[in-house]
């Protein structure tokens, strides 16, 4: 009775001020936000999205990301330090399989998978998915499509003239990453391995200008 | 369901570039009813006259504050998955003085610049106009700045990771912060009334 005199005499903005106050004061007691997320696997959203095959970048997106300088991506190279050490594609930072699950990253953050060929980077990116990670990827093909289409792509010699352009904008991409286009389909694709170009520094900024506008983030006010 | 819905997959990028547009149609029209769209009733606030544009800013900052926090407590948003800029100190201290600056001389800030261009102002349109003018001009110096302009990144940095304290006791002390600004500024509003009578007589 003596409450709702009370309220009675309070305008909707004290009301309102006091609901505030309740709430805020309640706040303190109930916890972290971050901490109350659900845990279980989406297994049939998981499925969908591999039939979909909207999980993977390919190598040529993933080096005109790295040419444009654009920043909304992590890139991580699955691999050991020491294969790490000897080459890696500019920009990676090196989270080996066993320590994804500890890794410093965000679950907001667009976040691209690597490995050697495929696999690995497909099991990482199951395990950041079952972490409800929500924008993983994997690099389609690994570093070996990396190495085959980026860095040494083969350009053949008689070339149609409407597709010169094409071709000569795959050279200009490889050199820029250190790479050397094949003019022919080499019989054996060791000697690619061996000739890697030296692993980038660590920060490695892009000095090239951007070929295309960078693309705007979709997120943000 | 589970809020934010974007991120779900509950809709694609073309469907949230419509929903963007009734969101911000909505704000714009709130805006408008709050008198935002008069470079007057803006103007005021930094002679004190009428704190209009603090009370209704902090009370959306504190209405968002306890609906995402009691939200996702309760499980219905995963705060890890919602958008937050990121911290440059530096250049987002320069930023904001900037705005304030642009703001006390042109008596709107971007927002509110639409409103009073939508509601058919012309010192809302060569606002607008100004701040075209401006992203332009930045555009092209952006070399020149780039450096500045990515220096003291925080990652992003909230108030509760800053600080070292739990979340919800930040969102009792912003609260706090509120109701004393509330208070603070209904006060000032009739001293500087009074003051104005006095004035006039």
């Amino acid at each position: 009775m003596k409450l709702s005199e009370l309220l009675g005499k309070l305008s909707l903005n004290q009301k309102l001020t006091a609901l505030l106050l309740v709430l805020a004061f309640l706040a303190i007691f109930m916890g972290d936000p971050y901490g109350k997320s659900r845990t279980a696997i989406e297994t049939r959203e998981l499925a969908l999205i591999v039939q979909k095959e909207v999980d993977h970048i390919s190598v040529e997106d993933l080096a005109d990301w790295i040419i444009q300088g654009r920043a909304d991506y992590r890139l991580i190279d699955l691999r050991s330090e020491e294969e790490y050490n000897t080459y890696h594609i500019p920009t990676a930072e090196n989270v080996p399989l066993a320590e994804l699950p500890n890794a410093d990253l965000l679950r907001n953050e667009k976040i691209i998978l690597y490995s050697e060929g495929g696999i690995h980077s497909a099991q990482g990116w199951f395990l950041l998915k079952a972490m409800r990670y929500r924008a993983v990827y994997m690099l389609l093909g690994g570093l070996d499509e990396w190495k085959h289409k980026i860095l040494y792509p083969v350009i053949p010699t008689n070339l149609p003239p409407d597709e010169k352009d094409k071709y000569a904008r795959m050279a200009e991409i490889s050199r820029w990453f250190g790479g050397a286009p094949q003019t022919t389909e080499a019989p054996e694709r060791a000697h690619t391995i061996t000739n890697l170009p030296p692993p980038p520094p660590a920060a490695a900024a892009p000095s090239m200008p951007a070929k295309t506008p960078a693309k705007k983030k979709k997120e943000g006010c | 369901m589970n809020a934010p819905f974007y991120k779900y997959g509950l809709f694609n990028d073309e469907v949230s570039l419509i929903i963007a547009v009734f969101i911000g149609i909505g704000f714009g029209f709130f805006l408008e009813r709050a008198g935002f769209g008069s470079a007057r009733k803006l103007a005021a606030q930094f002679y004190f006259i009428d704190m209009t544009v603090l009370k209704v800013m902090f009370t959306a900052i504190v209405t968002a504050m306890i609906g995402l926090y009691y939200f996702s407590v309760l499980g219905f948003v995963d705060l890890s998955l919602v958008y937050l800029t990121p911290t440059y100190l530096l250049p987002q201290v320069v930023g904001g003085l900037l705005l304030g600056f642009g703001f006390v001389i042109g008596g709107y800030c971007p927002g509110t610049s639409c409103v009073a261009a939508a509601s058919g102002k012309y010192d809302g349109w060569v606002y607008l106009a100004g701040l075209f003018a401006g992203i332009f001009v930045f555009g092209e110096l952006f070399q020149l700045v780039e450096k500045f302009y990515v220096s003291s990144y925080l990652g992003t940095m909230t108030l509760p990771r800053f600080f070292g304290l739990s979340y919800g006791l930040v969102v009792f002390l912003v609260s706090m912060m509120a109701v004393g600004a509330f208070a603070a500024a209904e006060w000032g509003e009739k001293k500087m009334a009074v003051k104005k009578a006095e004035e006039r007589s």
